[in-house]
């Protein structure tokens, strides 16, 4: 099955299949779902960068916000502020929250738990209430906007403040994004983080620094979720002291849930189903958290391992059965 | 100065109380089923909800208090039997968990209840003068009936047979049910005891913030402070935490911008964590 590691061909085949399929649909559809698809993107960018921690190495971290919205006020002041262009400030999107993950993952992962899932969302709240306070710099509730240069590459200039160009920008990198972290989980460094997640005294016995592992998964993590929120700035055109609050990490929870953790793809799905989900209902309710809520702890209940777990364990008794 | 410093001091305390009696619902549910209840700050909302609809109905702002702890203590029951009971060996999924009931009920307040924040008006409208300022006396009732909820609960834990059970269920678990304590029903009534005591909190505090379905999100976390501040299973630790915390909040924001004021809270809270894990005033 192609959601298994190391069956490596037929991976590569649907993903590439997928690809195309996203590259033409711009063609077919209008503005509003080339935008619709362009936030999908972005945010199942957080939800694999979460997967990564969560899933992978069984950390759960509510402070991702932290690193998403310092991701997308790097790249609305540096573009807004200081004219940089757009390719520089999206590679600072990544090396700022790398920084703060850096500190904020020193002092996290040495407590477990529980009580790293609070000291997390703590971290994420100071940096909430510092980009609410700081309006001078930050815009406050308000946020900051801003218009993102066009951006070269070789001959080709895409304007990003196109809404299909956005489009292209950003599906490129996320695809990157997601072969970059497929690759880094099925290396040795990401079989230690499973071995974390699967018993983290073990792992300890057999010699390798856990704490160490733990900050590694943390930074990259972070560096991802900063990206992402660079990303989600740069469709917007806009950054605000929301982007920081510890329940934007939420989302991330509840994608990796419903998709199914420690799978990448799973996550990938869950933005994608939830995502919908929420672009129906919006029409018959205000908000959708309601259902959202529900379809969270429906998942966690009926199908932890969500619906990725949920399929394989299907495809499985097929194959016990027969 | 002095009388704003008298106010000051006097509404840390009465605050400080009210948040003692969320953090004591949350501990009490942390220390026993040793889970994360990320739907307490949202169970604190309900009750103050439920206390102003009876209010409306009824015009009685005591039977409010009577009532709303009953219901939101009733849905806690159903929380515990239909969610977290199938969970509860998982402590990272029930805070997944919980937070999925958090956001629904938040969600179903704001649909069923409005967005827009409405206010109980307080049953006590005397107020008696405090230095050269003007103090409601019905705050002093606010903290008085605190105090007497948490009298309650002490003598509940320490005198009666639940209490006796729910203490060796704390100690030590397996020995409790060795010793045919039915420590499912015990988890079960925790929980809603915890309820309840965040309902409470939620009514009480009703008059002195506005009633809206997004009151509970910064409690949630002022109620983590505590907890962990005071010491994780502590619950005489979480009653101490709670008033000094506020205190240092409520006679800090004469001197700091409020924000600033939380933002050393929350840094503290974090050195407390790396140091002491087990709390200030834990062994």
């Amino acid at each position: 099955m192609f959601l298994q590691k190391g069956k490596s061909f037929g991976f590569i085949l649907i993903f590439i299949l997928i690809l195309l399929g996203l590259i033409i649909i711009p063609f077919f559809v209008d503005l509003f779902y080339q935008t619709f698809l362009t936030e999908l993107f972005v945010w199942i960018l957080f939800a694999i960068s979460f997967d990564l921690i969560f899933g992978y190495t069984g950390l759960l971290s509510f402070g991702q916000a932290l690193f998403f919205g310092l991701g997308g006020y790097t790249v609305t002041i540096l573009i807004r502020k200081f004219g940089l262009n757009t390719e520089l400030s999206l590679l600072f999107s990544i090396i700022i929250p790398i920084l703060f993950a850096w500190f904020v993952g020193y002092f996290s992962v040495k407590l477990t738990g529980i009580h790293f899932v609070i000291i997390t969302i703590i971290f994420a709240i100071i940096g909430n209430i510092i980009g609410d306070t700081w309006t001078s710099f930050t815009g406050g509730a308000d946020g900051l906007t801003f218009s993102p240069p066009p951006y070269r590459l070789g001959l080709f200039q895409i304007d990003l403040m196109d809404i299909k160009g956005n489009y292209y920008f950003v599906l490129t990198i996320v695809a990157i994004s997601f072969l970059f972290l497929r690759r880094m989980i099925q290396s040795p460094l990401g079989k230690v983080f499973i071995s974390i997640r699967e018993n983290e005294e073990r792992a300890r016995l057999i010699g390798y620094n856990v704490q160490r592992y733990k900050l590694i998964a943390f930074i990259i993590a972070g560096g991802l979720s900063g990206l992402a929120g660079g990303l989600y700035s740069l469709t917007l055109k806009y950054a605000s002291a929301g982007y920081l609050h510890w329940s934007v990490s939420g989302h991330a929870v509840v994608y990796t849930i419903v998709g199914g953790m420690g799978t990448l793809i799973g996550p990938a799905l869950g933005a994608g189903i939830v995502m919908s989900l929420e672009h129906y209902l919006i029409n018959f309710l205000q908000t959708t958290d309601l259902v959202v809520g529900i379809v969270l702890v429906a998942m966690v209940l009926m199908a932890p391992k969500g619906l990725v777990g949920f399929i394989q364990s299907r495809f499985k008794k097929g194959e016990t059965s027969a | 100065m002095i009388s704003n410093l008298a106010v000051a001091i006097m509404n840390g305390i009465v605050w400080g109380l009210i948040m003692a009696l969320i953090a004591l619902g949350l501990n009490m549910i942390f220390g026993l089923l040793h889970i994360i209840n990320m739907a307490h700050g949202a169970l604190y909302m309900l009750g103050a909800v439920v206390a102003w609809y009876v209010i409306e109905l009824t015009g009685n702002f005591w039977i409010g208090l009577m009532v709303a702890p009953l219901c939101v203590g009733f849905i806690g029951l159903i929380i515990e039997r239909g969610l977290i009971r199938t969970i509860e060996d998982k402590p990272i999924i029930t805070i997944i968990c919980t937070f999925g009931v958090m956001l629904a009920v938040q969600q179903l307040v704001l649909m069923i209840f409005g967005g827009s924040p409405r206010r109980i008006s307080p049953p006590i409208a005397y107020r008696f003068p405090l230095f050269d300022l003007q103090y409601p006396a019905m705050r002093i009732m606010i903290a008085l009936i605190s105090i007497a909820l948490m009298i309650g609960l002490w003598i509940f834990l320490r005198k009666t047979k639940y209490g006796l059970w729910m203490r060796a269920v704390v100690q030590d678990r397996e020995m409790a049910v060795g010793l045919g304590i039915p420590v499912n029903k015990v988890y079960m009534w925790t929980f809603v005891l915890g309820s309840a005591l965040a309902a409470f909190s939620g009514v009480l505090a009703a008059p002195i913030v506005s009633v809206e379905f997004m009151m509970g999100r910064e409690v949630l976390i002022m109620a983590f402070i505590i907890v962990i501040v005071g010491g994780m299973g502590n619950l005489e630790g979480s009653v101490i935490a709670a008033i000094m915390i506020s205190l240092i909040q409520g006679v800090g924001a004469l001197f700091v911008p409020p924000s600033i004021a939380t933002v050393f809270a929350l840094a503290f809270m974090i050195i407390v964590l790396l140091i002491r894990p087990q709390g200030l005033f834990g062994e």
